[in-house]
């Protein structure tokens, strides 16, 4: 990555913060979406990030290696009223709690800040060197 | 006291006449040198801004997936803009450094 590697390692980590709390926003927008019985729940969507491979020593970072998935059992709550309420009277809503999801977007908001730090920071070095010498 | 250096000075003004050429050669070589490398660091940096501004380009249009990108290509191009007027005002100072010198 050469003169910049900082500001790269931590533009890596910004996107992995970003599909995180893309992945978030999508577990929170479907916490209320309502499947019949007999189908399968919406399932909460997980972020896998991966260290990136450092063999030469300069370079590293991270990368969204893939997507995990939660359970598509879901709950089954009994909302007879439902227009999607089965002969029970049960809908299928998904498994995915509010609060761990609303940690989830602290931490990966928190975690985006510290890498944007990282790059103003960087830069500021950089920036420093530059005046290194100047008078 | 003799003084012999009168003769030794007609023998010494030949070579004095010699080197200068070597030395101009040889600055001839170091100034390709340094403009090289002063041309790819610039070619370095025209790619950084043209990457910037396809980013700026993308984020009026609204195709920029991602806000950092642009604003990381746009730091770093600033940074590499910088530092190349940096070293070509160094290498300037350093010119002009050597036209003030008299003998």
């Amino acid at each position: 990555m050469g003169t910049f590697a900082a500001i790269g390692i931590a533009g890596s980590g910004l996107d992995v913060y970003r599909k995180w709390i893309d992945a978030v926003s999508d577990n929170l927008a479907n916490i209320n979406t309502v499947r019949a019985s007999d189908e399968a729940a919406f399932q909460a969507r997980y972020i896998v990030a991966q260290a990136n491979d450092n063999q030469g020593g300069d370079s590293g970072g991270v990368h969204v290696a893939g997507a995990a998935f939660g359970s598509a059992e879901g709950r089954l709550v009994y909302e007879p009223g439902h227009p999607l309420a089965d002969n029970e009277g049960y809908v299928r809503y998904p498994d995915i709690d509010m609060s761990s999801q609303m940690v989830q977007l602290i931490m990966a908001q928190r975690g985006y800040q510290a890498n944007a730090a990282v790059i103003d920071r960087a830069k500021d070095m950089y920036t420093t060197a530059l005046t290194i010498g100047r008078n | 006291m003799s003084i012999p250096p009168i003769s030794a000075l007609s023998a010494a003004a030949p070579a004095s006449f010699v080197q200068p050429t070597q030395a101009t050669q040889a600055a001839g070589n170091t100034d390709g040198a340094f403009g090289t490398s002063l041309a790819s660091a610039i070619d370095g940096l025209q790619a950084m801004q043209s990457t910037s501004s396809a980013l700026a380009i993308k984020a009026v249009t609204g195709d920029l997936a991602d806000v950092h990108d642009y604003t990381i290509a746009s730091t770093q191009a600033a940074v590499a803009m910088e530092l190349t007027a940096t070293i070509r005002n160094r290498a300037v100072d350093a010119f002009n450094e050597i036209m003030r010198m008299q003998a």
